[in-house]
């Protein structure tokens, strides 16, 4: 049989291409619930990496079944809010969002629409909330645990899919780079949230420590990346900003002068109230 | 098994090579030998998809028309490494490797030694030479990614599979191991070695 002819070569690609996505299409739905309880379980993971109970390895090492039971053991409650900052509605105690799923409320961030934006509280006190944006070659997202005064970042866990390996890759693999954001501060009052600064934060005077503000260092070589991954916390942030507002404990200023914050007399320890000093 | 499949069959794993002697896939291997997990599950990766495609192409290589032979081949192909990247991603073992690896599993599509072998030897010969032989070039392939990530991980974090070897000795991993500079250093130093052994190699 002449293999050369036109009619025969376009029949030919076209059955084998049929064939080739039939079976792909048939491997994908066949195993689409295996990979969604291990994307779920590596979701929870994040999550609770960022809350502080573990590193990314450990919680890894835990297995799926375990991380799900540790997720619902911690858990104190998840539910989503609006831009005006107001509960709308209670999310099931295993619901997480996949990176799909934040790129949607992203458009609606961005004004597509109302967002559901997701609230996980846990109860070491820490509060999660997720963000996404775009990096150099494609989503990058993460998680920013928050103290109780909602504006401490406790710490936070980023993820990536397809950063270059070594360099904005790093936002990931570089356990320094996530600790920077310990202990620093978002400024909602401010034009910018937070800020990842290229050429580096301001430092203490040992040149080291970075100052408690709400600006850390970038990354070098990774410049690209962290633009977006700013973009994406500020914007993400300032969705959040009215359920901040809202929200936030106001026990941190129990130690300064509780009448000056006109909030915070009950319950707090009357020792602390150093108001007669004044 | 006679003498030419053995030839087949072992070849490629020492004295032809395809990354120290043909110099393919160098790419990957500079990527993914940061670890000893990493590198064998890309080595079985790598071995499934050249054996199995090369098997494929080989049954079908007197009707895929000529004109198009690449297109089809590069079908085949992707569809192993697909199937692959699913398969990695729905056992627990094997996701967070997947996830790791990232681009590098897709990317297999593109390493010359499967589409090279494909073009140059399955399209020629009957199914199972064609089998072994996309089996030999993964495994040597993969025999280089082991040894080169081998030393990245005990010097770079004092680890093995994970596992705590020199951390325990009070070594402090070396991070210029980690970063890819040092697996083409490596890489340079296996050429070397295998040249001095292999005197045919060496150009005059």
């Amino acid at each position: 049989m002449d293999t050369n002819k036109n009619l025969y070569t376009v029949v030919y690609t076209a059955v084998v291409v049929l064939i080739v996505s039939a079976l792909l299409a048939f491997v994908s739905t066949a195993l689409k619930d295996k990979q969604d309880a291990n994307e779920k379980a590596d979701i929870m993971g994040q999550i609770m990496t960022a809350a502080q109970f573990g590193t990314r390895a450990e919680l890894q090492g835990l297995g799926n079944s375990n991380v799900l039971a540790k997720f619902d053991e911690e858990l104190a409650e998840s539910f989503t809010v609006n831009l005006a900052g107001e509960k709308v509605a209670d999310l099931q105690r295993d619901k997480v969002y996949p990176a799909k799923e934040l790129k949607a409320q992203n458009y609606k961030i961005k004004g597509a629409g109302e967002p559901e934006l997701p609230v996980f509280i846990f109860k070491n006190g820490k509060t999660v909330v997720p963000i996404y944006g775009a990096g150099l070659w494609g989503p990058i997202w993460g998680y920013i645990a928050f103290e109780e005064d909602l504006t401490t970042i406790a710490s936070a866990y980023f993820d990536h899919d397809s950063e270059t390996a070594g360099l904005g890759a790093r936002i990931k693999d570089d356990p320094d780079f996530q600790h920077e954001f310990n202990g620093e501060k978002a400024d909602f009052a401010g034009t910018r949230i937070f800020e990842i600064v290229k050429g580096g934060a301001p430092k203490e005077a040992d040149g080291k420590t970075s100052v408690i503000d709400n600006k850390i260092d970038a990354i070098t070589g990774a410049t690209m990346t962290c633009k977006g991954l700013d973009e994406a916390i500020n914007t993400w942030l300032g969705a959040y900003k009215a359920y901040f507002g809202k929200n936030a404990s106001t026990s941190s200023c129990c130690g300064e002068c509780a009448q000056d914050c006109g909030k915070c007399t009950e319950g707090c320890d009357e020792a602390e109230n150093n108001c007669g000093e004044e | 098994m006679n003498a030419k499949l053995k030839e087949t069959l072992l070849n490629p794993i020492f004295k032809g090579n395809p990354i120290t002697v043909l110099v393919l896939g160098i790419c990957s291997a500079l990527a993914v030998t940061v670890t000893m997990k990493g590198a064998l599950v890309m080595m079985l990766s790598v071995t499934v998809v050249s054996a199995v495609s090369s098997l494929i192409l080989s049954i079908l290589r007197n009707t895929i028309p000529s004109r198009v032979r690449i297109i089809v081949q590069l079908v085949v192909v992707s569809m192993m490494v697909i199937l692959v990247d699913q398969v990695l991603r729905s056992f627990e073992a094997t996701y967070a490797i997947d996830k790791q690896l990232s681009v590098y599993i897709g990317l297999i599509i593109t390493n010359c030694i499967v589409m090279g072998r494909i073009e140059a030897f399955a399209l020629g010969n009957k199914p199972w030479p064609s089998f072994l032989d996309g089996l030999a070039n993964g495994l040597g392939y993969g025999l280089i990614l082991l040894t080169v990530a081998f030393f990245r991980e005990l010097l770079g974090s004092g680890t093995l599979f994970g596992v705590d070897i020199l951390g325990r000795l009070g070594y402090v991993p070396n991070n210029l191991v980690i970063l890819p500079p040092m697996a083409l250093i490596l890489l340079g130093c296996i050429v070397w070695i295998q040249r001095s052994i292999q005197k045919d190699l060496q150009e005059k």
